[in-house]
């Protein structure tokens, strides 16, 4: 792990750790509705002041922390027009399979690539520790396998040109 | 399979049967092959004669560069009159086929080879040309810039010049992975070279949007430079790569398949990073379902044998 990447992980986790404190609560607008507030905006004083972690300008994750929801935003790498297009099928692949992930959000938010969305449920059916965790794990190794996923195309690509081009002799 | 094959391999499994073990079938299919090609068997008055046509985009051109002749040399015998929406009609009655077995084997191996030798002609005719300008004692011939447009949007130029061959490619990808895994092997394609091993390869040259000096002036090529997702291939060939025989016809062989190659291998690219994405999510769902805690499904019963369930 680079230098960076640890104060950079340990700040997103006890940020993410203290922000998952979450309880039930039903809007205050709207009777017999009980919805994220982060995602509705129905009431503005339960809705706290986002915070934005950034390794540099490419990277950086958004915790937005509301009364019973927190929405987590994170910004992937993407060095190069390689790195964005695989960054770009990653996440949309995850992002189709959702309702699997359940604390993933369809579509990411503005400037971001990925963004999750906890509820009170979801830490009352969930250890959140754990989901913290997940989160970290999730961080630290989509940049892994993004750079792996190029190595190996150029790995491909360096072979392929080279079987083809052996062929002339 | 890193390398593509020559041939067209299910009209080589298909017509084994009837040429050579001389077992007449009822046939009647479609075969595609790379860039458009369609051939077309059918058995339509008896089950011993077998019409075998071919549709391809590019044919009109390349009977402008010899196909015709080529046709003539190396299918003769069995030429018809077209049929209809086809360009090209071979016809093969079993009863008058050569008596010998390896024969009939070499001529099925030919119809495989059909696309390869039609597609051979314009680079025979610049490999031709050029040998004209290394003779002496011949005047300087003024080489054609041969274009064939073999699909809808892209197209080889073949020309001879005085010491060397180009070929040029223009590649378009149609989609943006497409178009950024393309670069990075085209990429490669031009680094290739450096490496000792493969010295001796035609030298590649890669550029985008700006087409090759050769070529810049043709009126087809002149409002293309917006389009970003064009690109041009140049190969560019010496004479040891086009020595007549053996090395001449893999040449050509290999440079007609370039493109499907490099396509081939994007796909390729392609499945297996969604193989890999497929594992990945696998692996962080797990990590997720971890986040639950374990019910513990235990199946309880009473003293008298009945299942309690917990809800």
């Amino acid at each position: 792990m680079s230098n960076t990447l640890r104060p950079y992980l340990a700040a997103v986790r006890s940020t993410l750790t203290a922000a998952l404190c979450l309880e039930n609560f039903s809007s205050q607008v709207v009777e017999r509705h009980n919805k994220p507030e982060v995602e509705a905006r129905s009431s503005s004083e339960v809705v706290m002041n986002p915070l934005i972690i950034s390794r540099n300008e490419n990277e950086k994750v958004m915790i937005e922390p509301s009364v019973n929801s927190i929405r987590i935003s994170i910004r992937i790498k993407q060095a190069d027009e390689i790195e964005t297009i695989l960054c770009k099928k990653f996440t949309r692949f995850m992002m189709l399979r959702a309702e699997n992930f359940i604390i993933l959000r369809r579509k990411p938010i503005d400037g971001y690539s990925i963004s999750f969305l906890i509820t009170n449920s979801h830490t009352e059916q969930m250890y959140k520790h754990k989901l913290v965790d997940f989160i970290i794990q999730f961080m630290e190794e989509v940049d892994k396998e993004i750079s792996e996923m190029k190595l190996s195309l150029n790995a491909r690509a360096r072979i392929v040109a080279e079987s083809y081009l052996s062929q002339f002799d | 399979m890193i390398l593509l094959d020559y041939h067209n391999v299910v009209i080589e499994e298909t017509l084994n049967q009837p040429i050579v073990n001389l077992e007449p079938t009822v046939l009647d299919m479609t075969v595609v092959d790379f860039d458009g090609v369609a051939y077309h068997l059918s058995t339509p008055e008896s089950k011993s004669v077998i019409k075998f046509s071919l549709i391809m985009q590019c044919y009109k051109e390349l009977v402008q560069w010899g196909a015709q002749d080529m046709l003539q040399r190396e299918y003769g015998p069995y030429c018809v009159p077209k049929e209809d929406g086809y360009d090209v009609t071979l016809e093969f009655d079993l009863q008058k086929l050569p008596e010998d077995k390896s024969q009939r084997e070499e001529l099925v191996k030919k119809l495989a080879l059909i696309k390869r030798n039609l597609m051979a002609q314009p680079f025979e005719r610049a490999f031709e040309q050029q040998a004209q300008f290394e003779d002496e004692k011949q005047p300087n011939p003024t080489p054609d810039l041969m274009q064939i447009h073999y699909r809808d949007q892209e197209a080889i130029y073949i020309q001879a010049q005085l010491d060397r061959v180009t070929v040029i490619f223009t590649t378009l990808f149609k989609e943006e992975t497409d178009r950024i895994f393309g670069r990075v092997f085209l990429q490669e394609f031009v680094d290739a070279r450096r490496r000792p091993a493969i010295q001796n390869a035609p030298q590649v040259l890669y550029s985008s949007k700006e087409p090759p000096l050769e070529i810049r002036h043709l009126p087809e090529l002149q409002n293309t430079s917006e389009n970003e997702d064009i690109g041009y291939v140049t190969f560019v060939l010496f004479p040891r790569h086009f020595a007549k025989g053996d090395v001449r016809e893999k040449t050509i062989s290999q440079i007609q398949l370039f493109r499907d190659y490099l396509h081939y291998h994007i796909k390729c690219s392609k499945a297996y990073m969604h193989s890999r994405m497929r594992a990945r999510v696998q692996e962080f769902l797990k990590v997720l379902n971890r986040a639950k805690p374990e019910v513990p499904n235990v199946e309880k019963k009473t003293i008298t044998g009945k299942t309690v369930i917990r809800s």
